[in-house]
C-alpha cells in the first residue's frame, strides 16, 4: 500500500521539478531582461546591464535556478517586475478566486453531467438523442463566447447577475456567490457535456456487465440496479473525468477571469506574460502545476478507496 | 454471448467508416460546412467586399445592411470581410496543431507497443508526467517567449497534447497487436517495429481520422481563446478570437457583434466534432447491450400486449413442473435465433440442454427467467412453471418469480458477482429481499447457505470481495446466491465450464446434493456430455436454434438416433473408453452456421456424414424409434436399422506406427 503511494509522490515531485526547470528556461528565453522591464523604455543600456548584474541575471543558469528553487521552497518568489508587490502574497489573494471558480464550475458540471449522462443511459431513445445533441453542441461552444451570451441575457437584458467584477467572500458571501455565478456557468456547460458523455458511456458499460444479470435474476428492483449497483460500478471512470475537468477548468479559468474581470491566477499570468514579468510567470506556473498534481494524487487515492480490487493491493 | 451471435450482430453494424459518414446527415452537413469555410477563407481576398482593415467611420457598429452583409465593428470595418480574411490562418494553424500530436503519438505508441514492458513503462511514466501539467498555463508562458506567434505556440501545445493521445493509441495498438494475424506475423519473423507499421498501423487509421477531427476542433478553440486573451495576431490583423474579444466589449451597445463571428467559429468546431464522432462510432461497433432500463421497458410493452391474450395462459394451467412450448427468439431485426423449442421437465428432475456454442442453449435458458439480453425478444411460444406463465410477464410480475421460484447460476462465477461489494453484503441483501427477514437473521442464513454449498470458512468468505476468492469458491457463492430465495427450479448455464477439472466435479456434487435435499428441479446448459451423464435425468440436444433429439439420458446417450448426437458422442473424450472398438476421437467438420445462414431443410445436413437429397426438406420432431422422446431426422429410423455409427477420422499417426512396427 505504501510503496505505490511513495512512488506516486516521487513521480509528482519529479514532475513539479521538471516543470519548474522548463519554465525557468522559458522565462529566460523571454524577450527582455528584468533590468529592461524594471527600468522601462527610457533607460540607458549601461543602467540596464548594471541592474541585471545586481539581480544575478548574468550568473550561470544552474546557479540562478538553484537560488530560485531554494527561495521558492520557502515561499519566496520575489517581487513582481510590474508593480513591485510580493508575488507570494499576491498569489495567495488570487488563488482562492481561481480555486473557487474552478471548483464551482467542476461541481456544477459534475452535477449536470452525471444527471444527464445517467438519464441518457437509462432512458435511451429520444432522451438519449437529446442529451447527446446537447452534449455535442455544448462541447463545441467556446467558453469566452458562451460567457458573452450569458452576460447579454442574464446581466444586460435581465440584470440578475453582475456582468463583471469580483466581491471577496469575507465582504459579502451573497455578492461573492452572485459575482461568481456567470463565470462558473460559462465554464461549467462545456464541462457538463464532457462528463455527461463519460457518464453515459460508463453506465452503458456497467449495464452490460454480467453481474447485472445476476442482480436481475434475484429480483433486485430496477432502481436499485441502476442507481446502486451500476452507478457504483461506473463511478470510477466518472470520478476520473470529474478530476480531469477540474484540471481543465483550472486552466480554462484564464478566459473566464478575463471576460468577467476576476482577480485570479489566470488574470495574473495573462498580465505577467503581456508585460514580460518573468518572476510572476514562473511562480504562477509552478503553483498551478502544484495544484494540478495534488488533484491528480487525490484522484488516485479516491480511485483506490472506490475500487475494492485496487484497495487490496 | 455466444460467438456466432456476436459475429452476426457485428456484421450488421460495422459498415465502412466513410459509408457511415455519408449516411449520417449531421456529419455530411459538417463536411459541407467545413468545405465552404475552407474555400471561402482561401479565396477571401478575391470575393470579400472590403479589404479587412478598411475603416469607415460613417458606419460604426452597424447591424447587417446591403453594403455590410454582416454589419461593421467599432472602427467601421466590414465583419464579413474580416471573418474570412482571418479564416485562412485559423484553419491552417488548427490543421497543423492537430497534425503535430498525431505525428508524435502514433509512432511513439507503435514503438512502445512493439517493445518490451520496460520501455513501455518508461514512456508511460513520462506521458503521465506531461499529462499532469496544466496545459493552458504553459501555453501562456510559451506566448511570453515566442510572442504572439500562434503557429509556433500551437505546434508546441501539440507536444503536450501528444501525451494524452499516446494513451489512446497505445491501448488500440496493443489490442490490434494481440489479434491473431499479427501474432502469426510475429512467428514468421521480422522486426517488431516493422510488423507494427505493416500490420498495426492500418488498424489505427480510423482512430487517426477521429482524433484529427477532434484535435482540429480543440485547436480552433484554443487558438481563438489565445486571441481572445490578446495573444492573437498583432493589431489590426483580424482573428476570430480577437473579434469576439471586441464583441465582449460591446455587449451593451452592439450585441449583434458577437453573433456572426461566434456562429462561424461554433459551426466550424461543431462540424469537426460531428465528423469525428461519426467516425468514432464505427471504430467501436456496438455489441449486445443488456441495458436493463431499456430492455425492461421494451419487454413491459410487449408483455402488456401479450397479457391481454389471457386465453393463451389458460392452456398452460395445471401441469406441474416446467413447460416450454414452441418458444421462438429473434433479434430485433428479425433474425431468428431459437425456433419452436419445446420441452418439459417434471419436478425433482434434471434436464440437460446440450449442443455446441451458438446453438441457442443459453438464450433458451435465459428466457426461462425472462432475462433475454437487449435486442433479443421472444417472438412466439410460452414458458410456464407449475402451470403459471413465466413468459410475457412485466418486470414487476417477473420479480415474484426470479430468485423465489426460478433461480439462475451463470457460466463465469467471477463475472456473475458484483466486484464492488463483499460476498456478505451481496448475499445478505439478496436474502433479505427474497425472504423478507431482518438483517441479523439474513446474516445467519447467509452463513448457513455457504455451509450448505461446501464452504468451510464462511465468515472469511463473507468478508471477502469476489476478486479475493478462487473461481470454484466464487461458483459456490453464486450457487448460494441462487438458493437465497429458496427456488424450486435452478437454471444453470454451463456452471462448470470456466472451472478447473477437479473443481468441476465438486461443483456437480454440490448441485446434485442440493437438488436431492431440497427437492429442486434443474435445467443445466452444457456442451459436456460427461456432465449430462453425471447429473441429468433428461436431455435435449440443440442444434442451430432447434431441438434435434430429446429423451431420457440413458436412452439418448446409449442409443443416439440423430446424427448430431452421434457426432457429439463420438467427439466427446469421456465416451471413448466406454464405446467398444473406438480408439480415436472424432471431430465434427465445419461449425454451427450463423443464424442468418440456416438452411431451409435439416440445419445439420451440411456437416452430416449421412446427408442425402431427402435432407433438404424441412424436418419435424417425431417420436423416437426406440424409447420415449423425439428426434428430428428423416433418416433416423433407417440409420438405426443399419446400426450406423458416426465415423471417426482415420488416425494416421497410429497407422504409421503400425507400419513401422510391422517389419520387425
Amino acid at each position: 500500500m505504501f510503496v505505490p503511494i511513495f512512488k506516486r509522490a516521487a513521480l509528482a515531485a519529479a514532475t513539479l521539478v521538471g516543470v519548474s526547470i522548463v519554465v525557468f528556461l522559458l522565462v529566460h528565453a523571454m524577450p527582455g531582461s528584468p533590468g529592461k522591464v524594471l527600468l522601462g523604455l527610457g533607460a540607458r543600456p549601461t543602467e540596464i546591464a548594471a541592474l541585471n548584474q545586481k539581480l544575478g541575471w548574468n550568473d550561470p543558469l544552474v546557479v540562478q535556478y538553484l537560488v530560485w528553487a531554494g527561495n521558492a521552497i520557502r515561499g519566496h518568489f520575489g517581487a513582481s517586475l510590474i508593480d513591485g508587490h510580493d508575488i507570494w502574497s499576491d498569489m495567495m489573494t488570487r488563488l482562492p478566486v481561481t480555486v473557487a471558480l474552478a471548483a464551482g464550475a467542476t461541481l456544477a458540471s459534475a452535477v449536470m453531467g452525471i444527471v444527464l449522462g445517467v438519464v441518457a443511459a437509462v432512458r435511451g431513445g429520444a432522451t438519449d438523442k437529446t442529451v447527446n445533441t446537447f452534449a455535442g453542441v455544448s462541447a463545441s461552444l467556446p467558453a469566452f463566447w458562451l460567457g458573452i451570451i450569458l452576460v447579454f441575457f442574464l446581466a444586460v437584458q435581465v440584470p440578475v447577475f453582475p456582468a463583471s467584477g469580483y466581491v471577496p467572500f469575507n465582504v459579502s458571501p451573497s455578492l461573492w456567490a452572485s459575482s461568481l455565478t456567470l463565470p462558473v456557468l460559462t465554464l461549467a456547460i462545456g464541462g457538463a457535456a464532457f462528463i455527461a458523455r463519460q457518464t453515459r458511456a460508463s453506465m452503458l458499460d456497467a449495464l452490460t456487465q454480467e453481474h447485472i444479470r445476476t442482480l436481475r435474476a434475484t429480483a433486485t428492483p430496477t432502481w436499485r440496479i441502476l442507481y446502486v449497483n451500476a452507478l457504483r460500478y461506473a463511478s470510477l471512470p466518472i470520478v476520473a473525468s470529474v478530476a480531469l475537468q477540474f484540471i481543465a477548468l483550472f486552466g480554462g479559468s484564464v478566459v473566464a477571469e478575463q471576460l468577467f474581470a476576476l482577480p485570479g491566477l489566470g488574470n495574473a499570468i495573462q498580465k505577467a506574460v503581456g508585460a514580460n514579468d518573468a518572476p510572476t510567470v514562473q511562480a504562477v506556473v509552478v503553483v498551478a502545476t502544484l495544484v494540478v498534481i495534488v488533484v491528480n494524487l487525490l484522484l488516485e487515492l479516491t480511485t483506490k478507496v472506490l475500487d475494492p480490487r485496487l484497495r487490496a493491493q | 454471448m455466444t460467438t456466432p451471435l456476436a459475429r452476426a450482430l457485428k456484421a450488421s453494424s460495422s459498415a465502412h467508416p466513410l459509408k457511415r459518414l455519408v449516411r449520417s446527415a449531421g456529419a455530411m452537413i459538417g463536411v459541407a460546412w467545413l468545405l465552404v469555410v475552407v474555400i471561402a477563407s482561401i479565396t477571401a481576398s478575391l470575393w470579400t467586399p472590403f479589404p479587412p482593415n478598411e475603416q469607415d467611420f460613417t458606419a460604426i457598429l452597424t447591424t447587417p445592411s446591403s453594403a455590410h452583409w454582416l454589419g461593421t465593428d467599432e472602427l467601421g470595418r466590414d465583419i464579413l470581410s474580416r471573418l474570412f480574411a482571418a479564416g485562412g490562418d485559423a484553419l491552417a494553424i488548427a490543421a497543423v496543431a492537430a497534425a503535430v500530436p498525431l505525428a508524435i503519438a502514433v509512432p511513439l505508441a507503435l514503438w512502445s507497443a512493439s517493445a518490451g514492458r520496460r520501455r513501455e513503462t518508461v514512456i508511460n511514466r513520462i506521458t503521465e508526467a506531461v499529462m499532469a501539467i496544466p496545459g493552458v498555463i504553459i501555453i501562456l508562458a510559451l506566448v511570453g517567449v515566442l510572442g504572439a506567434n500562434l503557429m509556433a505556440v500551437m505546434s508546441i501545445f501539440g507536444i503536450l497534447v501528444a501525451a494524452g493521445l499516446y494513451r489512446v493509441f497505445l491501448g488500440q495498438a496493443k489490442s490490434v497487436q494481440s489479434q491473431l494475424f499479427v501474432e502469426a506475423a510475429q512467428v514468421d519473423g521480422g522486426s517488431p517495429l516493422g510488423i507494427s507499421i505493416r500490420h498495426v498501423l492500418p488498424g489505427l487509421t480510423n482512430t487517426i481520422g477521429v482524433q484529427f477531427a477532434l484535435l482540429f476542433a480543440v485547436s480552433l478553440l484554443v487558438q481563438a481563446g489565445l486571441a481572445f486573451l490578446g495573444f492573437g495576431p498583432p493589431i489590426p490583423a483580424p482573428s476570430w478570437g480577437g473579434m469576439i474579444q471586441t464583441a465582449s466589449q460591446h455587449v451593451y451597445d452592439a450585441p449583434w457583434l458577437m453573433i456572426p463571428t461566434g456562429l462561424v467559429l461554433v459551426f466550424t468546431i461543431l462540424s469537426a466534432n460531428a465528423v469525428g464522432d461519426v467516425l468514432a462510432q464505427s471504430a467501436d461497433a456496438p455489441t449486445l447491450q443488456i441495458s436493463i432500463g431499456r430492455s425492461a421497458r421494451e419487454s413491459n410493452r410487449r408483455a402488456a400486449l401479450i397479457e391481454r391474450e389471457s386465453v393463451d395462459r389458460s392452456i398452460l394451467t395445471s401441469s406441474p413442473g416446467l413447460l416450454v412450448s414452441d418458444l421462438s427468439l429473434a433479434l430485433d431485426d428479425g433474425t431468428t435465433l431459437v425456433s419452436n423449442v419445446s420441452f418439459s421437465l417434471e419436478i425433482g428432475k434434471v434436464l440437460g440442454l446440450v449442443g455446441e456454442s451458438g446453438c441457442g442453449k443459453t438464450l433458451t435458458a435465459l428466457s426461462l427467467l425472462g432475462l433475454l439480453p437487449g435486442g433479443i425478444a421472444r417472438t412466439g411460444g410460452k414458458v410456464a412453471w407449475n402451470g403459471a406463465a413465466v413468459s410475457g410477464l412485466t418486470e414487476s410480475s417477473l420479480s415474484a418469480i426470479r430468485g423465489r421460484k426460478i433461480a439462475l447460476i451463470s457460466q463465469e462465477p467471477m463475472r456473475a458477482l458484483d466486484p464492488m461489494f463483499t460476498v456478505g453484503s451481496q448475499l445478505v441483501s439478496t436474502i433479505r429481499r427474497l425472504q423478507k427477514i431482518n438483517a441479523q437473521a439474513a446474516r445467519a442464513e447467509a452463513a448457513t447457505l455457504l455451509d450448505s454449498v461446501g464452504i468451510v470458512d464462511a465468515s472469511r468468505v463473507l468478508r471477502s470481495y469476489p476478486h479475493q476468492i478462487s473461481g470454484g469458491m466464487a461458483q459456490r457463492v453464486a450457487i448460494a446466491l441462487a438458493l437465497a430465495g429458496k427456488p424450486e427450479l435452478l437454471v444453470a448455464d454451463e456452471p462448470t465450464t470456466a472451472l478447473d477439472v477437479t473443481v468441476q466435479a465438486e461443483i456437480l456434487d454440490v448441485l446434485r446434493r442440493l437438488i436431492a435435499d431440497r427437492g429442486m428441479s434443474m435445467v443445466i446448459v452444457t456442451h459436456d456430455l460427461g456432465v449430462v451423464a453425471d447429473i441429468c435425468d433428461e436431455v435435449a440436444v440443440m442444434y442451430a436454434g432447434q431441438i434435434v433429439e430429446t429423451g431420457p439420458v440413458t436412452t439418448v446417450l446409449d442409443g443416439p438416433e440423430h446424427p448430431y448426437t452421434m457426432a457429439l458422442l463420438a467427439a466427446d473424450p469421456h465416451t471413448i473408453e466406454g464405446v467398444v472398438g473406438r480408439t480415436s476421437l472424432a471431430s465434427i467438420p465445419g461449425q454451427v452456421p450463423a443464424p442468418k445462414d440456416w438452411p431451409r431443410g435439416c440445419r445439420f445436413a451440411d456437416r452430416c456424414q449421412f446427408s442425402n437429397p431427402d435432407c433438404s426438406t424441412s424436418v419435424s420432431l417425431l417420436g423416437r424409434t426406440a424409447g420415449r422422446g423425439e428426434v428430428r431426422c428423416v433418416r433416423a429410423e433407417e440409420l438405426l436399422l443399419n446400426a450406423t455409427v458416426w465415423a471417426t477420422e482415420v488416425d494416421w499417426e497410429s497407422v504409421a506406427l503400425e507400419a513401422i512396427r510391422e517389419p520387425s
